[in-house]
């Protein structure tokens, strides 16, 4: 624009007028499509608050778990997601070592989130989807899933197992928490 | 260089497709007496519908239209997801700004007069577009689904029914049956979300088709029209401007006007005047001067007279003369209709409500539950022993493994957000009587070990929480449940007022509200902004403020004029 600083014709300068118009048009259009786009696209990335109460929930007592055999118990628990507060039936899988130690498994596959079942005949734990097979330690024998069996924090109060539910992400190597 | 791809594609697609055509269409017009900040208003009320449909396709992305979960999900999205306060709050104002704008639009037709031969269609298509608008305002109020919108819905309705003959049949088919419910819901979100929609989209392309076709009006002095101006881009700068100032506006009330929460649907509470929306007050003023047999004047008489009065406008008025000052007399009736609609919209706003109770109605009162009737008197306290109390839908664990003390549990009053104002009133019926009036101070308790009823102004610091719902949760298991005080034998114990339904749980979310603000707290506080609001207003005031220098300096050094 600089050669119009000599004094120009009239249809110049209209020329060069327009020719700002217009760039201030695209510039303003822009800029406001700036100050709403990015907070509306941060709407939709994702509530970031933690949307999931992970609280102890009473699984079972421990004198009834059967010794070294794997079970899966059915417990009910409250979940919060969104705006959604629900009694939700969760299951996880549980295994008495002694009446002190218990291993308790998140009851989904690391591979892509299905539900695995436990093969009593072959003392393994098998998931329908892609065939992966776990150990009754969690680890993994065979198959896709990139890691072992999740754990579940627990503890044990007063005669009983409580649990704490958790989900994980899958498909990944490591156990990283999810909301 | 970059121009011959450019070109390519142009002639690919308009040998395909009349791109260019279309573009001339839209852009290529002179207008007479050349662009003006006036003419910005038809582009506002685009900008504001394009706005309204974006963040509505936000909105629904959270909101769910169920009776039980929309005022929670619409909350949910507001003081939960980032920056759901702003596409909420634009939504919200940009209805009402709409409806303004659109008034406006219509009052410059009508003054320039633009819905003249051959305008007609022009004028007819935006006839159109005001009442879809309505409607859009009529069947989006009751969404929220709170007091404010439920209320609103069923006067609404109600209105519809009072026509002779086929009310009762469109009523039925608004409500999708005799009462409002789940299907009045469904049925007001399909309309507002897909048919009127679909309605304004096809009766703005007539509208903006017809005006194209023939053009800006421009000025009534034939003087003025000999010199004309560009359509683009002087005219589409005015109204990008245009458009960026309803934009501040709507962030900047948003940010500073919140819509209200007013609390969730509560049928039994009577002390609730409902008032429709203000652009509807004219009507509902009109049907107070038309009762008895004349209603049916009010309901179905005054709004055809006056949708016959638009669309007969242009085939009343021939007259080809536009200089608003040559027609004296049709500037006489409009400026007439105007003031009456103004006129009755106020007096709508600040008349009565048509069922407003005298203050201290015995109607909250007679709510009370035989069991907990002397609440405020001798609370003998009624711990609930029955446990089939269907008193929370979220609280009990029904395990045979878990046993849960429901009573423990917040109830569902906690999730919600209620409104403190109806709170205080609530609150001044049932609570009051022992811990004082505004919860300064508590009666005496003799036999408890406190000695008197804990205060909740300030509230004891083990249930103060700053998180809101934590907050609200604290509350929300003594006021469920009750509460017998430590001590020997305490004279008063606390009610379970959601137990023994003796508080609905809409009550109960308002109470909870009302005493968080005593305590500095406000229940629909922001937890997720995204960004502070104010911050998120200075950032956007700032972003205009600069360029508005910038394009300054620019101009001074190039010469621009």
């Amino acid at each position: 624009m600089e050669h119009d600083s000599q004094i120009p014709e009239m249809g110049h300068v209209e020329a060069t007028r327009r020719r700002f118009l217009k760039w201030l048009i695209a510039v303003l259009a822009a800029v406001n499509a700036l100050i709403a786009g990015i907070p509306f696209l941060r709407s939709l990335l994702g509530p970031s608050v933690a949307a999931q109460k992970n609280e102890w929930s009473k699984v079972a007592a421990v004198d009834l778990l059967p010794q070294d055999s794997p079970v899966d118990m059915r417990f009910m628990a409250e979940s919060g997601e969104a705006y959604l507060h629900n009694t939700v039936l969760r299951s996880v899988w549980v295994i008495k070592h002694s009446p002190e130690k218990i291993s308790v498994f998140s009851p989904v596959c690391t591979h892509l989130g299905c539900y695995y079942q436990w093969n009593g005949q072959a003392d393994r734990f098998e998931c329908p989807c892609h065939a992966s097979v776990f150990a009754p330690d969690g680890k993994v024998i065979s198959g896709p899933a990139p890691r072992p069996l999740d754990t579940l924090e627990s503890k044990i109060e007063n005669g009983y197992l409580l649990v704490k539910w958790e989900n994980f992400k899958a498909g990944v190597p490591t156990k990283i928490p999810v909301a | 260089m970059t121009s011959r791809p450019i070109e390519w594609i142009n002639r690919w697609i308009n040998e395909r497709w009349p791109l260019s055509a279309v573009l001339r269409l839209a852009i290529d017009e002179e207008i007479p007496g050349g662009s003006r900040f006036v003419y910005t208003d038809g582009s506002a009320v685009f900008l504001l519908f394009t706005l309204q449909a974006i963040t509505g396709i936000l909105q629904v992305l959270f909101y769910v239209p169920t009776v039980d979960h929309a005022y929670d999900s619409l909350n949910y999205l507001r003081t939960e997801v980032p920056f759901g306060w702003l596409i909420h709050g634009m939504h919200f104002w940009g209805a009402n700004l709409m409806i303004v704008v659109l008034a406006l639009h219509m009052t410059r037709a009508f003054i320039w007069g633009a819905y003249k031969k051959p305008r007609e269609l022009v004028w007819l298509a935006g006839v159109l577009l005001l009442l879809v608008t309505m409607g859009f305002s009529f069947t989006g109020s009751p969404l929220t689904w709170d007091q404010h919108g439920y209320w609103a819905g069923e006067v609404g309705t109600s209105i519809a029914g009072t026509i002779p003959v086929v009310g009762d049949m469109q009523k039925r088919l608004l409500r999708g049956g005799e009462g409002m419910g789940q299907l009045t819901l469904s049925r007001f979100f399909a309309l507002h979300t897909m048919v009127l929609p679909l309605l304004l989209v096809s009766a703005f392309g007539l509208h903006i088709i017809a005006f194209k076709v023939r053009g800006t009006v421009g000025p009534w002095d034939a003087l003025k029209r000999r010199l004309s101006g560009p359509f683009w881009p002087d005219q589409v700068y005015k109204d990008v401007l245009t458009g960026s100032a309803i934009f501040i506006l709507l962030i900047f009330l948003s940010v500073f006007v919140p819509p209200v929460f007013w609390g969730p649907v509560d049928i039994l509470d009577t002390n609730y005047v409902p008032k429709p929306d203000w652009n509807f007050l004219f009507l509902y003023q009109v049907l107070k001067y038309f009762q008895g047999p004349l209603e049916p004047v009010g309901t179905v008489g005054v709004p055809t007279v006056i949708v016959l009065l638009f669309v007969t406008l242009p085939f009343t008025d021939r007259n080809p003369e536009k200089n608003p000052f040559r027609r004296p007399l049709v500037m006489l009736c409009g400026f007439i209709f105007a003031v009456t609609i103004t006129a009755l919209t106020l007096l709508g706003y600040y008349s009565r409500g048509l069922a407003e109770l005298p203050a201290g109605s015995p109607a909250v009162s007679s709510l009370l539950g035989p069991d907990d009737a002397g609440a405020a008197k001798t609370p003998s306290v009624s711990q609930p022993s029955d446990q089939s109390a269907p008193a929370q839908k979220t609280g009990g664990m029904p395990s045979a493994t878990v046993e849960t003390n429901s009573r423990t549990m917040p109830g569902e009053g906690a999730h919600v957000i209620g409104n403190a104002e109806r709170g205080g009133a609530v609150f001044g019926n049932y609570c009051a009587g022992c811990h004082g009036a505004k919860g300064a101070g508590g009666m005496q308790n003799p036999g408890s070990d406190e000695g008197k009823v804990p205060q909740l102004n300030p509230v004891e610091r083990e249930i103060y929480n700053k998180d809101p719902k934590a907050f609200a949760e604290n509350l929300d298991r003594f006021i469920q449940h009750g509460l017998v005080p430590p001590g020997k034998k305490p004279l008063l114990s606390m009610p379970a007022f959601g137990d023994t339904h003796g508080l609905t749980q809409q009550q109960i979310a308002n109470v909870e509200a009302y005493i968080m603000s005593l305590n500095g707290i406000d229940r629909g506080q922001i937890v997720n902004p995204g960004m502070e609001p104010r911050n998120f207003f200075i950032l956007v005031a700032s972003v205009y403020i600069l360029m508005l220098f910038i394009q300054g300096g620019i101009r001074i050094k190039s010469g621009i004029p």
